[in-house]
């Protein structure tokens, strides 16, 4: 009976220091989960506001005057579009001017 | 004695033993039992505090492309402590430095209530006004981080978005109408605005204002086969970081909640009405060269027709040169009922019970007899907001089917079918003569080069106390573009717009320029390929007249 009580004791000691390490162990996952948690909603903020400034700066009437002033862009003119079927004759009619290839030549293969 | 004489006996020693053994083998169980649950299940969900539970960032919204048009972010406000505050002199002198618009006489009351411990001052400080805070450095200011609403866009689509409240309630616009889905977080909410095309209008009625100094304005861009609007402006612009800070003027969205008599834009609706009724063919001719007598009104033309004899004008004379003794006559081949049910069916006499935001109802006449009539076949008696009007004109777009307005980009499929209002031979004869009368009539100055526009001139007085008054007027451009294979519907109303030297106070010269640069700056956003033939011809005629 006195052999049982010690061994009882030694498991019950065995148990408790196993459960305060493991409360012990959650509770700093806790922390680190709730850290992780902090740093994520600050990521997202600072995305968003990353986002928002972007869009600041993409905003039309910005990008539009930089795009006219700096590289001379305007807006495209109809008269600029050319037709699927032009743009075939035309094609076709680039590729009979080609000069023939050079007597000899054989295709490379690429 | 012989009680005594028996040696003592304790027959309960090992019975109490045995008893707490099995009581302490119970709870050594129990903790076993337990210790074993949560190695293998971790701990009890059910006891994660409330606060660790997140509460949801409010969505974005962005535009049909994904363009980002509002959005929160983490901000920081300006509390204070007057408990914490021996000398509020310096304090509120410190702050008015910052802040000049807060009054004096409110800040010392703020400060003197010693019992409370918060109070705000200023939400959502820009970064200038923290750092001239903290220099300061005077007692007892708080700096209480929180999410604030941010609209990168400045001006852009004001009205539409509308705005929060600094405690992040929508309050007006898209903000209120889809508050509670915004609340949910999540994924943005996708409008079917495209903030480019909202841009190029929302510039050309400034551009308006320079050029005619008008009193307000609205442009409108609307798919005519989708329903999905692409643009809607009201003129002044409001910034709604601002949240209405503005004067009322400013604060009207003019695009859909003001009633407008819009003048002759209404004609076409008028043919189409008389056509589909059977009553009126494109061949059939009237005499509009002398004022009628309709009702209890003399309709009048401001100008004899110059393309024709005005005595044997078509349903496309009168509405190349706006006759609105034709229009009148017209109208008289159906009568008020059968005109009435028409503008019905193309929802011009109701609001809007449907998704999204609603729109001011429109203001009917009070008796729909032949006066109402031989008016409304021209554009006065019936008042409508602009959207409602610009959503008339999708049926003439996609042979004959009025769509509803869609604001935000379909998730599902539409839940409203197009309902089919006119043939689509009417449609595309009214869309024919409404292209003679950008070619040859009063819309010249929309005639967008390559795009092949069809639409009508309005130019109506303003209704006041004492009838209607001359010298202002609301003047308007409907189309629709491109007319050889229609895609949008586009509607810019001016209200008072003020004529250039030398030109006439109507639409012809006023919203009929704004409208065609509106659809020569749009149409390459909209993925619309100019109509190369349209293009070809022009530059033919170009070349000839050299």
């Amino acid at each position: 009976m006195k052999r049982l009580a010690i061994i009882g004791g030694l498991v019950v000691t065995v148990l408790a220091v196993a459960v305060y390490r493991a409360k012990l162990s959650a509770e700093e996952t806790q922390v680190r989960i709730d850290e992780l948690r902090i740093a994520a909603q600050a990521e997202q903020a600072a995305i968003a506001t990353l986002k928002a400034d972007e869009a600041v700066l993409t905003r039309p009437e910005r990008i539009g005057a930089i795009a006219q002033q700096q590289l001379g862009l305007e807006p495209a003119n109809p008269d600029q579009y050319v037709a699927p079927e032009a743009l075939k004759q035309r094609l076709g009619e680039e590729k009979l001017r080609l000069a023939p290839p050079a007597s000899g030549a054989t295709p490379q293969p690429q | 004695m012989k009680a005594f004489a028996a040696p003592y006996r304790d027959v309960w020693g090992p019975r109490r033993a045995r008893l707490v053994a099995a009581g302490l083998a119970l709870v050594f169980a129990v903790i076993v039992g337990r210790s074993a649950y949560v190695a293998f299940n971790g701990p009890d969900r059910s006891a994660v505090p409330v606060a660790a539970i997140e509460t949801a960032r409010r969505a974005d919204i962005v535009d049909r492309r994904g363009e980002l048009l509002a959005t929160t972010v983490e901000g920081v406000s300006l509390a204070v402590d007057p408990s914490a505050i021996w000398d509020s002199r310096d304090v509120v002198a410190g702050i008015r430095s910052v802040f000049p618009d807060l009054r004096e006489d409110a800040l010392t009351a703020m400060m003197a209530d010693k019992k409370r411990q918060f109070a705000w001052v200023r939400r959502g400080l820009d970064n200038d006004q923290i750092a001239a805070l903290k220099q300061l450095g005077v007692e007892g200011l708080l700096f209480v981080d929180e999410p604030q609403r941010r609209y990168p866009g400045g001006s852009l689509a004001g009205h539409f978005l509308g705005y929060t409240s600094v405690d992040g309630d929508g309050i007006e616009g898209i903000e209120r109408v889809y508050d509670a889905r915004l609340k949910q977080g999540g994924e943005p909410l996708q409008l079917s605005l495209d903030a480019s095309v909202q841009f190029v209008v929302e510039e050309e009625l400034n551009r308006a204002f320079e050029d005619f100094d008008m009193k307000g304005a609205a442009g409108i861009v609307v798919d005519a086969h989708s329903g999905a609007v692409r643009a809607i402006a009201s003129w002044p612009q409001i910034d709604p970081s601002r949240r209405g800070e503005e004067g009322n003027d400013a604060k009207t969205n003019r695009a859909l909640n003001a009633r407008m008599e819009l003048g002759s834009i209404y004609k076409p609706l008028t043919v189409a009405a008389a056509m589909e009724a059977g009553a009126v063919r494109p061949s059939d001719r009237f005499d509009v060269s002398r004022p009628v007598k309709i009702g209890g009104v003399t309709v009048r033309d401001l100008h004899p027709l110059t393309r024709v004899s005005g005595a044997a004008a078509t349903a496309e004379d009168i509405l190349a040169e706006s006759s609105n003794i034709g229009a009148s006559l017209i109208a008289q081949r159906i009568g008020p009922e059968r005109q009435k049910a028409f503008l019905g069916a193309v929802g011009l006499l109701a609001g809007h019970g449907g998704e999204g935001p609603s729109w001011a109802s429109p203001l009917l006449p009070q008796t729909w007899d032949q006066t109402a009539m031989a008016t409304i076949a021209y554009g006065h008696g019936l008042s409508v907001s602009p959207l409602a009007f610009a959503l008339a004109y999708t049926p003439f777009a996609n042979g004959g089917n009025y769509v509803a307005p869609r604001f935000t980009e379909a998730v599902d499929p539409p839940s409203t079918a197009p309902r089919r209002v006119m043939s689509k031979r009417t449609a595309d004869a009214v869309l024919a003569m409404m292209r003679t009368t950008v070619t040859q009539g009063s819309g010249k100055l929309a005639d967008a080069n390559g795009y092949d526009v069809a639409g009508k001139t309005g130019t109506a007085e303003k209704p006041t106390a004492n009838g209607y008054d001359p010298e202002r007027n609301i003047t308007s451009f409907a189309a629709v573009f491109p007319a050889s294979r229609p895609q949008f519907v586009v509607l810019v109303v001016l209200d008072e717009a003020q004529p250039r030297t030398g030109e006439q106070r109507t639409a012809a010269f006023t919203a009929a320029s704004i409208a065609g640069r509106v659809i020569a700056r749009a149409a390459p956003l909209l993925d619309v390929q100019p109509v190369l033939e349209a293009t070809a011809t022009r530059a033919r005629a170009e070349a000839d007249a050299r």
